[in-house]
């Protein structure tokens, strides 16, 4: 992970909500690059922040999330501090998302055809027949077939594989130079959800693409990704190449990723999962945030928190992992 | 779609049936002497009574004689209207159109300024722009309509003197009923126009204004409320973040995006509350004695005119049944979900 090969280049993001019980941290100091043409796949589970951080990195958050610090470098523009009419430019441009629900992400009231086509011309000066006939190609290209009949139909038209398949489209109407993909999969039947990870995973190959893949599941991180973040109550626990991780898990909270993934395989209910439940933002510890549920936990791992220990190609957050370094 | 409009229309008959049914039910109450003597003007002929009550079949079976009405009022026969001095088709077709019209110009301004402001108040949310929005709304629904009216008639009639009140000018009468002028659509708004005499055209509309601005008020606000959080709502909805993510303008997300899911609720809301003014401008029709149909109710009702109050009643159900069916059909045209359906 050289920073100066990166495209993406996020530093100790901090992002907090105000709330009713006062103002919350949800990220607290996430920092990464995003090598040209690789593949970062960002794991952790439901409610660990991997959707505030995708929408942090284009300033997609509600009006009650406030980017307290950090930075997103981008071809030497700090997306957090850019002016909104610049920002405008580079989204759904240069940095595209599809999102977790399809079939919610589509407006229900407009064609699909015309979600496409605005999103072309709201960055191309060309006309309103060249838009339509380069949505039409879009979407054969992400394997609609009859696409020009499909184009003058509405979302509830279409199956949520299908609606995802839109999305890609107009995710990579632009030929972004990154895609962020926030779970895309998991609203998806099984069978499908194949489909279109695959789908995905050769269109990032065909247009040599940047992606970040956020994902709850650690299976299909092998698939698809080049390296691995591991993020957990909003900071990051490991990251490293994809076959590290698999091979080499430094952190006990991959380690325990890992054993439950093998265990679902083996169709063995043995292990569970991992016991215990996620923080709650606000309410954590001020050490380590895996502590409560860490079975090597000592004392210390519940008072100071762990800063990245390691190598830069592979680094863990664990205390653990201080006397090797 | 086709389904779900003839299902509505089989709906009219069984509504107006209803409606109709239950008022000349309660007509009943009076006893056949009293119904007789609405018959009589001279009480030197009150010797009569018994021969009025012969004649009309007032002591038949309440569904002989509701059978009777309906059987006149098939072959378009709604009998005399003894408070207008005319046939009740006729008194109907003669003040119908002032209401409709009345009722058009407000729903307009209803409509038009209601989604505005409650899109504004909105996409403003919080802001001043949202505060005056809602304090307008809750000072407008609170205000009853015969205060507003009379405070509204106080001010531009008494003291400003802008708008007439009472009935058209003697101007108006005079053109309106002499041979010259035609009636095209039975709207004087634009008849006055299509015969290019503004004069009566710019009469008309002062006698509009203010009954129009007292109707609004009330159904505006509630129109600024449902407008606020249904577009408050598809604010929040994934698909405008979809369309913030692609880069669209500020204008493209809230009107094109947002707004057009969130005026679905407003074509209900408006289509209920056109019905209601076309039945129901009583209030602001006695108050600006504008000639509707509703002033036209109200003195059917105090004068005991049956065929009046009945003629009136079958009008306001076949209005009721037909402003839904525009209701669903303009629904049908916002909403592809259901338009395919
Ligand atoms: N609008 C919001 N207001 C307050 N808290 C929020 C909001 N959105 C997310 N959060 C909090 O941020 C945390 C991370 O959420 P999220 O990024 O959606 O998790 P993930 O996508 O990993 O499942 C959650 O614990 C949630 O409580
Ligand atoms: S720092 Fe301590 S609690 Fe945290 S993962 Fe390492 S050993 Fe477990
Ligand atoms: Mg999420």
């Amino acid at each position: 992970m050289n920073s100066s090969s990166a495209l993406l280049d996020v530093q100790n993001l901090r992002v907090s909500f105000s709330t009713e019980e006062g103002t919350v941290q949800v990220l607290k100091g996430l920092s990464y690059s995003l090598p040209k043409g690789k593949v970062l796949a960002v794991v952790g589970e439901s409610g660990s922040g991997k959707t505030v951080h995708a929408l942090s990195l284009l300033r997609l958050l509600p009006p009650t999330a406030d980017i307290e610090e950090g930075h997103v470098l981008f071809e030497g523009k700090d997306l957090v501090s850019l002016p909104e009419r610049q920002l405008r430019k580079l989204r759904g441009a240069r940095i595209s998302m599809i999102f977790q629900d399809p079939m919610s992400s589509l407006n229900p009231v407009l064609t699909v055809g015309e979600q496409l086509k605005e999103t072309i011309l709201a960055h191309r000066k060309i006309s309103k027949l060249r838009a339509k006939a380069a949505a039409i190609r879009l979407l054969k290209k992400v394997g609609i077939s009859d696409a020009a009949r499909r184009y003058d139909q509405y979302p509830f038209q279409f199956s949520g594989g299908m609606c995802q398949r839109v999305m890609i489209a107009m995710a990579l109407a632009l030929k972004p130079q990154v895609l962020i993909a926030d779970e895309p999969t998991t609203a998806l039947d099984v069978t499908i959800q194949a489909q279109i990870l695959r789908l995905i995973k050769n269109l990032q190959q065909q247009t040599g693409m940047s992606a970040v893949f956020i994902t709850h599941n650690l299976a299909l991180v092998a698939d698809v990704a080049d390296e691995v973040l591991v993020l957990y109550g909003g900071l990051c626990m490991e990251k490293a190449s994809v076959q590290a991780i698999f091979k080499n898990p430094l952190h006990p909270y991959t380690q325990g990723l890992l054993n439950s993934l093998v265990s679902i395989n083996k169709k063995e209910d043995l292990l569970p999962a991992i016991a215990g439940n996620p923080p709650v933002p606000g309410k954590e510890c001020p050490g380590c945030p895996f502590a409560p549920r860490c079975q090597r936990a000592e004392k210390r791992c519940f008072q100071t928190r762990p800063p990245l220990f390691g190598k830069r190609e592979h680094q863990a957050a664990c205390w653990l992992l201080e006397e090797k370094a | 779609m086709f389904n779900y409009v003839l299902r509505r229309l089989l709906l009219l008959p069984v509504v107006i049936l209803g409606v109709t049914f239950l008022l000349f039910f309660l007509t009943q109450r009076l006893s056949p002497e009293m119904r007789a003597s609405l018959y009589i003007k001279d009480p030197r002929q009150m010797g009569a009574l018994e021969e009025v009550i012969q004649k009309y079949g007032l002591r038949d079976s309440v569904f002989k004689q509701y059978g009777h009405w309906l059987a006149n009022a098939l072959k378009g026969d709604l009998g005399y209207s003894q408070s207008a001095n005319m046939p009740v088709g006729q008194a109907i077709k003669a003040y119908l159109p002032a209401t409709v019209q009345l009722a058009v110009v407000t729903i307009i301004l209803v409509v038009f300024f209601g989604v505005w402001f409650g899109c504004v108040s909105a996409v403003k949310k919080d802001k001043w722009q949202d505060v005056v929005a809602r304090l307008f709304s809750v000072g407008g629904f609170s205000l009853p309509i015969f205060v507003l009216g009379l405070l509204l008639l106080m001010l531009f009639y008494g003291r400003l003197g802008w708008f007439s009140p009472g009935g058209y000018s003697v101007y108006t009468d005079m053109i309106v009923h002499g041979g010259d002028f035609h009636s095209y659509t039975g709207f004087l708004l634009v008849d006055s126009l299509l015969n290019l005499n503004f004069r009566v055209f710019g009469d008309v509309l002062s006698h509009l204004v203010l009954p129009a601005v007292t109707l609004c008020i009330g159904s505006f606000a509630l129109m600024v409320r449902v407008m606020r959080s249904s577009m408050l709502e598809e604010l929040g909805k994934d698909y405008v973040r979809t369309a913030r993510a692609k880069g669209l303008a500020p204008w493209q997300i809230t009107y094109k995006h947002a707004g057009k899911n969130a005026v679905i609720p407003v074509i209900t809301l408006a289509s209920i509350q056109f019905i209601r003014l076309l039945g129901g401008t009583v209030i602001v029709e006695t108050i600006f004695e504008y000639p509707g149909i509703g002033r036209f109710g109200v003195i059917a009702a105090q004068q005991l005119d049956i065929a009046g109050i009945m003629g009136f009643s079958l009008m306001v159900a076949v209005l009721f049944v037909l402003g839904n069916l525009l209701s669903d059909v303009l629904y049908t045209a916002v909403d592809p979900r259901i338009r395919l359906d």
